[in-house]
């Protein structure tokens, strides 16, 4: 599992944080337990009106096609703390 | 596997909700939005670009797309997606409201001229453009009446208007709304005001699915808070409905000949209506869900969300109830107190903890502004709850958010 947690880590500071860094934001692996990979997002993503696309269309997909193992990808952040969030809803 | 694809503006309420019921489904989900995601160029099968402006560019690159890796399904998740994903559903073959009909629902007074055309009950209608002058335009309309722009969503711009005097005022102000870079953006319509007659009584909600042109009625909500002017900004939705059974069947009927009228045949239906002595009267029909996070109150069969509901009728799985849970539920928008910038919101655990509330969600983040109606274009948050009557749904609505306490400081500058 530690082997799985560092490939995770790896994919997550070479692909994924360079690419959210453009919008200001930051992904942390939190944990990998069970071929179940937790991270949290900070910065312009965390409350981000496009976050839950950026998570399943996007990370998830990278890690999945990565690395097989994962099964599930969960976002432990706290969305509604988010102070500088890249996109925020409205109406229209 | 079935290939979804959903169209989500990046400012949209509706992402987490409709994302979160694709995954829930193992669809191979691809999501459209109006600017690139950071995995664009990584991922170009899954996360497009399209102009949502331009409906028919958007359907030429989906199509040529979808000629390598078919999609099963297009969902457009919001008002301003309604048409864009009419036109490429319509491309790629796949059931689909016509574009014109959707189109049609996307601007108030082409909406008013199809339902008057149908002779569906609808309040006299006036249309003038920012050209016109308000003063001459106020010696020539029906009082009470309310002005509203043509192109907008979710009561802004919207004001009631009971002499000439403020006539001209809410012209002005909903002028100045207009004028804002967001509004012009928006292209065809953005000069437009419509002016209709006002009608009293009390309005309701209808969320509805298509289904080949039949009306399946998913949920009748109440407002009980007064909608009278001068702005109409919506609080509490409770359903079901403490309408009698007769009232209810009238607002379905009339629901049900208004998208006959208009020319909607598929998909999710969010009627407004008012109902008075006289009967029921369409305010508005639009081709989506309800707004906001307000699908958060409903659960369909053993537990589905409307969201689901709506992505297995375009995918064309099986359904197995659309029979909304009997416990009655509600939602409060909450309503902004004054404008300002958002410091804190004081009593959530408080208000979490009145029996029968389900969930507190603020969706106007600490340091941000927040903009009261008929300017404001965002919910400040909303409060969910569960109860055993309509009447105790309202009371716990109200009573969790007489305990929140709002800090919000003048903006500086």
């Amino acid at each position: 599992m530690a082997e799985l947690k560092e490939r995770v880590q790896a994919l997550i500071e070479n692909s994924i944080n360079p690419a959210v860094a453009g919008h200001g934001g930051y992904i942390e692996l939190i944990d990998v337990k069970d071929n179940t990979v937790y991270i949290q997002m900070s910065g312009g993503c965390q409350g981000c009106g496009a976050a839950d696309v950026t998570l399943k269309a996007g990370i998830e997909r990278m890690i999945k096609e990565e690395i097989p193992e994962v099964t599930e990808i969960l976002d432990v952040t706290d969305h509604a703390s988010g102070s500088n969030p890249y996109y925020s809803p409205s109406k229209g | 596997m079935l290939r979804l694809l959903l169209l989500v503006p990046t400012t949209t309420y509706r992402t987490e909700d409709f994302v979160q019921a694709a995954a829930r489904l193992d669809v191979d989900l691809a999501v459209a939005s109006e600017r690139p995601n950071v995995f664009g160029e990584r991922l170009p099968d899954n996360l497009l670009t399209l102009d949502f402006n331009d409906p028919e560019k958007a359907a030429c690159e989906v199509a040529a797309l979808a000629r390598l890796n078919p999609f099963s399904a297009v969902v457009p998740v919001d008002d301003r997606t309604t048409v864009v994903g009419a036109a490429i559903a319509n491309a790629l073959g796949l059931p689909s409201n016509p574009v014109a009909a959707v189109s049609t629902t996307r601007n108030k007074h082409q909406m008013r001229l199809a339902l008057g055309k149908a002779g569906v009950p609808s309040p006299p209608y006036f249309l003038f453009t920012l050209a016109d002058d308000p003063a001459r335009a106020a010696r020539t309309v029906p009082y009470p009446c309310v002005l509203k722009p043509t192109i907008l969503a979710a009561s802004r711009g919207v004001i009631r208007a009971d002499s000439e005097g403020e006539f001209v005022a809410a012209f002005r102000r909903i002028e100045a709304i207009l004028k804002t870079a967001d509004v012009v953006a928006l292209g065809s319509g953005s000069d437009e005001i419509l002016v209709e007659g006002f009608i009293p009584g009390n309005e309701v909600a209808l969320e509805g699915l298509l289904v080949k042109g039949a009306l399946r009625v998913l949920a009748l909500f109440d407002k009980p808070d007064p909608l009278d002017g001068p702005f109409f900004e919506e609080t509490i939705y409770v359903t079901p409905s403490r309408l009698p059974g007769e009232t209810q069947t009238a607002v379905a009927d009339l629901t049900a000949w208004a998208a006959r009228a208009l020319g909607l045949r598929e998909g999710p239906l969010h009627a407004e209506l008012r109902v008075n002595e006289a009967g029921p009267w369409v305010i508005e029909i639009a081709a989506r869900s309800i707004g906001g996070l307000c699908s958060r109150t409903l659960r369909f069969g053993t537990g589905l969300t409307l969201e689901e509901l709506i992505l297995r009728h375009a995918l064309g799985i099986e359904i197995e109830s659309l029979e909304r849970e009997r416990r009655p539920a509600g939602v409060m928008m909450i309503p902004i107190p004054r404008g300002g910038i958002l410091e804190e919101v004081r009593g959530q655990e408080a208000a979490k903890a009145v029996p029968g509330i389900e969930e507190i969600t603020i969706t106007i983040h600490q340091g941000q502004e927040v903009v009261p109606l008929p300017e404001g274009s965002r919910y400040l948050g909303f409060i969910f709850a569960r109860r055993e009557t309509p009447e105790e749904v309202e009371a716990v609505l109200r009573e969790a958010h007489g305990r929140l306490e709002f800090v919000i400081t003048p903006k500086s500058g």
